[in-house]
């Protein structure tokens, strides 16, 4: 039997749970209360060992083990198969691109948005439909949520301290979604991002909330994603240009399927459809300077490329809704990474 | 019940702080900037308020890649190499 480092302790005349609460351990919520037992069942489903090392926090200087890893999952609530997700969520997160420093401690608030692909999404029961966002999916409300315990317990991420979050937002207790692959007509999001369809994967983006929009008049894809963009415009400083996650669910996609748009299609629209000129960006205090000659003509776009919407078809099958996440900050700063699932 | 701790022990303190100038006159100053609008400004106006009520000899504003990353290697190579004290411009 693995021997696991991490220290002990005796609780006694004292609720486990109770006790976990005055360690400083939990997100507000009760956890479960992280046993031995229960921690080697987790590094076990996963094929891992306790001194395993997940990734390394390069500016904290933390090198996050597997048994840590495997302790704040068993406290999330997780049941042992998510292991595997998790551990490539934390993978995700501590790649040097993703850029820890920034989305875990600044001023901006950053939730980590999981966005899970290919077979394991299935396997785990990973919520891609109705309340999208919601509660109700035991999968899509632990994982995210042992991310961010991994987060605070091994990485310093507390609020008020190393997370200095000034609003914060409800997806920093668990921010999961999968992608509706099975009802999809589009290429999935892992597919795009060089991997096969037989692969799954955990894309993570330090992200802003989810903001929703509505078209229930148009029957055009152009029709909907003008609505979109109409709404994203200024959305999460277009003064960063910061990656944007387009979420289609399935009324919209139903509709933009039919006109016969693929994903890079939606992507061109919007990102020929989000520009801003230069003046109303300076009038609303979005970019510095004084308005100059010509600034009514001189437009910048919401993102660098068209490449940074990452569209996602995922929500419900009923309703004329979709919407969009903003990226907590440029891609200079923080970008999304994708890693396999193993 | 025995709990397993979640958190990661602290590491005994592996380095010293430098130890802390008694006084400014004569030093040279690096002033670390984070990008942020005006954050150039304000570390300009802390140079030169360092120079002419504090006697330091100098000043230099280095600029981070951008405000989410720590200073780069560069700017901590020159830093020790030059310089005797280190302002960093955290600002929001």
């Amino acid at each position: 039997m693995p021997t696991l480092s991490s220290k002990r302790h005796k609780v006694e005349d004292l609720d486990a749970t109770e006790f976990c609460f005055q360690q400083g351990w939990t997100d507000g919520l009760p956890v479960i209360p992280p046993t031995e037992e229960r921690v080697l069942t987790m590094l076990k489903a996963a094929n891992l060992n306790p001194d395993d090392q997940i990734g390394y926090i390069d500016n904290r200087a933390v090198a996050v083990s597997a048994e840590k890893v495997a302790l704040n999952a068993v406290m999330a609530g997780c049941r042992p198969e998510y292991m595997r997700v998790v551990v490539a969520a934390v993978q995700g997160i501590c790649d040097p691109a993703w850029s820890y420093h920034g989305p875990g401690t600044s001023t901006g608030g950053a939730g980590v948005l999981l966005i899970v692909n290919g077979p394991i999404a299935r396997q785990l029961d990973i919520n891609a439909g109705d309340n999208l966002f919601g509660p109700g999916w035991r999968a899509n409300a632990t994982i995210g949520r042992a991310v961010r315990l991994v987060m605070r317990n091994v990485a310093g991420s507390r609020p008020g301290l190393l997370d200095r979050g000034t609003l914060g937002h409800p997806g920093k207790l668990s921010y999961v979604i999968a992608e509706n692959e099975a009802e999809s007509p589009w290429t999935p999001l892992h597919v795009e991002r060089g991997f096969t369809k037989e692969q799954s994967t955990v894309t993570v983006l330090a992200a802003q909330g989810p903001h929703q929009f509505y078209n229930q008049l148009s029957n055009t894809a152009a029709g909907i994603l003008t609505t979109c963009a109409d709404d994203m415009r200024t959305s999460g400083g277009i003064g960063r240009q910061a990656e944007h996650v387009v979420i289609i669910a399935g009324e919209h996609m139903k509709t933009i399927a039919a006109d016969g748009w693929t994903k890079a299609d939606i992507r061109k629209f919007l990102f020929e459809h989000t520009q801003v000129s230069h003046e109303h960006l300076k009038q609303t205090n979005r970019i510095a300077g004084a308005v100059q000659p010509g600034d009514d003509k001189k437009m910048r776009a919401l993102v660098a490329a068209p490449e940074d919407f990452l569209v996602v078809a995922a929500g419900g099958m009923a309703g004329a809704f979709s919407g969009y996440i903003p990226a907590w900050g440029s891609k200079t700063t923080s970008r999304a990474v994708t890693k396999e699932v193993k | 019940m025995e709990l397993l701790d979640p958190t990661v022990e602290q590491p005994q303190q592996a380095i010293d702080f430098a130890p802390r100038p008694g006084a400014l006159a004569g030093k040279r100053v690096a002033l670390i900037e984070n990008t942020k609008y005006n954050s150039d400004k304000i570390l300009e106006r802390i140079g030169n308020i360092l120079k002419a009520e504090h006697g330091v000899a100098s000043f230099k504003i280095f600029r981070k890649h951008n405000s989410g990353v720590p200073a780069h290697k560069e700017i901590i190579d020159e830093v020790k190499a030059g310089f005797d004290v280190v302002v960093a411009g955290v600002g929001d």
